[in-house]
């Protein structure tokens, strides 16, 4: 038998172009996603048979050059370089055949096995544009296959051109020869330079036997910093070599005063010039098509801002609002499987948790936590899939530019700052998420790493309660302060970074044509979203799973000392004897004697648990015959009816119940305090008193977010409740004399820029593929917090500010910081 | 010595302070005691209490007629008013559940 040798196919081609369609009709079903090796951008594999022989097809990211400006574009470089694919399809757009031959030049410089696949061509065909297909290859020097995939036309011609094509090339090593040869662009007065730099490399036989030297040239005289990589990764001397193109890329400037890399793109643009000359005619007499008349509109000076607007208000209410109120109908889902969880672990005595059960369950907890935001990121991914689709997106980052420029980020940073909240309420993970569509690397870190510091809608309930305690007579000024204040602090932070940290981060010149419109099919925005909703799953699962486990371990140990065990299980004791002595009397007192105690209280929070999930009269009937069944004796006293001793010992048992619950809090919240969390939380306090934040507020600070309880609960805690049924207000007012209004502004304010939650900070490492990044997306927050917190309030106590004043004090400080850094240009201090 | 205690102090405090609150979505659910009193318990969906969270009960004009806060049980308890009611947690804009009388039930 002979071994057929495996075909492998690269699809290339730039955004819009209808290369997802005809990498879906090539492949059908027998489709995988996985992720490039080191970062996140999707990789799309799949394949087809073709005369026996299995092909397989990979889907490159839709690139509109291959310079490494971006991930997409270095992650398509690198596959091209590296993977000894057999052919490549280079999938253009023909009704837009100008701009796409850009991308094939270079694709053609690379010199491998090339196929020119001229899609939609019902679409130009519609414009009344005429293209030669057979001048069209004989310019290029590779076979041209027109086809209109959405349709099916000229599939099959397609599959036979790149089992024809796969044959040869110079990755096969056959070498044979071709029956096209590859005409290249030739750069005019630049060849000489080239040529010159071609022969110096060709000495280098590693970088010979790996790559086309002519294009390692180009590359170079471009300035391409992954071209100098390579160049420092193959060659013994690397330092020399670059020296030398150096020398050349000075000399052309001088000489011809233009800087290389744009000579390069000129000579490529005014190539693609001639060819569309020689082979494309339109016979239109109108030469606005509908694109550009709805551009006309929708890039409008005026009317584009508005409907830029009303698309993004519509997003962020689509997917976070409505989202949101799914999750009302998909959390029980969810509820359910942790009841499961919980019915298959071993019970919990009176005040003791077996480690397995506290463990399993605050694993399901964490993991549930963030599975409750898959109704958001479905609807999510799916509007962003139809703006991508629909060919808005580059629209909506050319109108947002300019103004965001100032600020170091992109125009499309703003779908991802809407989405984590410019003003109340977003999500930050989805923002995050979204960041991925920035095509410039400086521009999307800046990006990602302020949008924890917006309002996410989890901190809205601190707001609410910190507000109604020490602002209520300024209830709506305090909110509207919270509201806008974070934007105010993370544009400045967004600009500050870019000239620190993220100076010398690549960025992209902002160039970019605008796609004509489309509109998207049903298929491909579901399957894209579904597509991204499994891959969020999958990832964040077995990160959650570590951190989740290292949490618990730092909360629950080193766990209590004998001597506070004992005075624990003296008062178990104690509340267990109360109740005994309550129901003395009563028919029910020998049967709850010993073990059935603790298994009424079992019987008991089952029953609660079940019958909360019982949403109506039918199941809660079902409900109550299953219980009953199960255990008449202890039902009678879940549900005492007519029985007075049962309703003497349903009260008593109440009692006890609560006192279970008091017992329980108490000692967890001991345990917090005394475990490593809380040491830590001490340890701080010489750092964080200049912010108001005494040991007490460190440490629940830290539990509450480390232990999920809810930043509402944790403020209750700390102060201790002194009478029954005093309220949290009355308790916090009493509890902490000092406690004033500029306390609560500079704790609020740390809120506001507090760490990003767990999942965020998991989505950071997605999207920045590293580790460094999300620590610092952790620390810097925190850094900014204690420093703004800290300005309050030692600011505030030093002027003599009380909450309101200091809060509008600060208020004009972050406008002005706003207004002044938005006006110092990127590159001076660079 | 005292800088890299720092370092990691803050390293530490920072991972701890990330699993903040994350989106959750705000849950209450009351039934009938059976003796003339309704009890609600609210929470939210990733675990957390709501204790110290404004509650309200309003009548079919929607006139606020009990108003308090949820224990630290994260529980409310209050007399069955006559007439139709509805139940509203408030934990702010975004934040908000209704349960309506009519499925408050023993």
């Amino acid at each position: 038998m002979i071994k057929k040798k495996k075909i492998l196919v690269a699809l290339a081609g730039q955004p819009n172009c209808g290369k997802s369609t005809v990498f879906n009709a090539l492949t059908g079903a027998s489709q995988h996603v996985a992720n490039y090796p080191g970062v996140t951008v999707e990789k799309m594999t799949g394949s087809y048979r073709d005369h026996g022989r299995k092909i397989e097809v990979v889907d490159l990211p839709g690139t509109y050059s291959l310079t490494s400006y971006s991930l997409e574009e270095r992650v398509s470089r690198d596959f091209l370089i590296q993977e000894n694919s057999s052919v490549v399809i280079n999938v253009v757009d023909a009704s837009n055949l100008k701009r796409n031959l850009y991308l094939t030049f270079q694709l053609l410089e690379m010199e491998m096995p090339l196929v020119l696949d001229l899609n939609m061509m019902d679409v130009a065909e519609r414009r009344n544009i005429h293209i030669d297909v057979k001048e069209l290859s004989k310019q290029l020097g590779i076979p041209v296959i027109p086809t209109a995939i959405k349709t099916g036309r000229g599939k099959k011609k397609l599959i036979k051109a790149v089992t024809a094509a796969s044959g040869f090339g110079l990755h096969s090593g056959l070498h044979l020869e071709q029956p096209f040869k590859l005409i290249l662009v030739d750069y005019g007065p630049m060849e000489p330079f080239l040529e010159r730099i071609q022969v110096k490399l060709s000495k280098e036989i590693e970088l010979d036997k790996n790559y086309p030297l002519r294009w390692l040239s180009v590359k170079l005289m471009e300035g391409d910093s992954e071209a100098q990589n390579l160049i420092s990764k193959n060659c013994p001397e690397p330092d020399e070599i670059l020296k030398f193109v150096e020398k050349q890329r000075d000399t052309f400037e001088a000489k011809y005063d233009e800087a290389p890399d744009r000579y390069v793109a000129f000579r490529r643009y005014q190539r693609a010039e001639t060819i569309i000359k020689s082979c494309v005619r339109t016979t239109t007499a109108s030469s606005t098509t509908l694109s550009d008349k709805a551009d006309k509109l929708i890039c409008n000076r005026y009317l584009g801002p508005l409907i830029l607007i009303g698309i993004i208000y519509l997003l962020y209410y689509l997917s976070i609002v409505q989202g949101y109120n799914i999750t009302n109908y998909t959390w029980p889902i969810l509820a359910k499987i942790r009841s499961l969880t919980e019915s298959i672990l071993p019970n919990p005595g009176f005040i003791e948790e077996p480690l397995i059960r506290s463990l399993s369950l605050w694993f399901v907890d964490s993991i549930n936590a963030l599975l409750n935001y898959i109704p958001i990121f479905f609807i999510l991914f799916a509007l962003i899939a139809i703006l991508e689709d629909s060919g808005y997106m580059p629209r909506m980052a050319f109108i947002l530019d300019r103004l965001f420029q100032r600020f170091g980020l992109h125009g499309q940073s703003t779908l991802a700052m809407v989405l984590g909240g410019i003003y109340l309420g977003g999500c930050a993970v989805p923002g995050v998420m979204a960041t991925k569509a920035i095509p410039d690397e400086r521009s999307r870190l800046a990006t990602i790493l302020i949008i924890p510091l917006l309002n996410c809608l989890a901190k809205v309930p601190l707001y609410v309660l910190l507000i109604n305690i020490y602002f209520s007579e300024h209830k709506g000024v305090a909110m509207f302060f919270i509201a806008t204040i974070s934007l105010l602090i993370a544009l400045p932070a967004a600009k500050i970074l870019t000239l620190t940290l993220l100076r010398n981060k690549e960025t992209a010149p902002f160039i970019m044509e605008l796609p004509p419109y489309h509109i998207p099919t049903i298929q491909g925005v579901l399957g894209r979203a579904v597509e991204r909703v499994w891959l969020f799953i999958k990832k964040i699962i077995t990160i959650v799973a570590v951190i989740a486990v290292l949490i618990f371990v730092l909360l629950q140990f080193p766990g209590l000392n004998l001597e506070r065990q004992a005075h624990y299980t003296k008062e178990k004791e104690q509340e267990i004897s109360k109740f005994y002595n309550r129901i003395t009397e009563t028919q029910y007192a020998e049967q709850l004697r010993g073990e059935n105690l603790m298994a009424l209280i079992l019987y008991w929070d089952k029953y609660k648990n079940a019958r909360m999930m019982a949403t109506n009269q039918k199941l809660v009937k079902k409900l109550k015959e299953k219980f009953e069944k199960e255990n008449p004796l202890f039902f009678k006293i879940v549900q005492p009816k007519k029985d007075k001793d049962a309703k003497k010992t349903n009260k008593a048992f109440r009692k006890l119940f609560k006192a279970r619950k008091k017992i329980l809090r108490e000692l967890r919240k001991e345990k917090i305090d005394n475990s490593f969390l809380g040491r830590l939380g001490r340890d701080m306090e010489p750092f964080t008193k200049w912010a108001g934040f005494n040991w007490r507020i460190n440490v629940s600070l830290l539990s509450a977010f480390a232990a999920k309880e809810s930043s509402v609960a944790t403020l209750g805690v700390l102060y201790q409740q002194e009478e029954e049924g005093e309220n949290l207000e009355k308790r916090m007012k009493k509890g902490e004399a000092d406690f004033t209004s500029l306390h609560a502004l500079a704790l609020m304010l740390f809120m506001v820029l507090y760490p990003p939650c767990i999942a965020t900070t998991i989505m950071v490492k997605l999207q920045t593929g590293s580790f460094k990044w999300m620590f610092f997306s952790m620390i810097y927050p925190i850094t900014l917090g204690l420093i703004a917190a800290s300005l309050i309030f030692t600011g505030g106590k030093a002027l003599g500010l009380n909450g309101l004043q200091a809060m509008a004090a600060f208020y004009a400080l972050a406008l002005l910081t706003t207004i002044a850094t938005g006006f110092i240009n990127n590159k001076e201090i660079i | 010595m005292q800088k890299k205690n720092l370092a990691i102090c803050l390293l530490l405090f920072s991972f701890l302070l990330t699993t903040a609150a994350i989106a959750h979505t705000t849950l209450c659910s009351c039934y009938d005691n059976g003796d003339g009193t309704i009890t609600c318990e609210g929470g939210f969906s990733d675990g957390s209490s709501a204790a110290g969270v404004e509650i309200r009960v309003v009548n079919k004009n929607k006139k606020v007629i009990i108003k308090g806060k949820m224990s630290e049980d994260s529980e409310f308890t209050f007399d069955k008013p006559k007439g139709s009611y509805q139940v509203e947690l408030d934990a702010g804009p975004g934040h908000l559940v209704e349960v309506d009388g009519k499925n408050i039930f023993e």
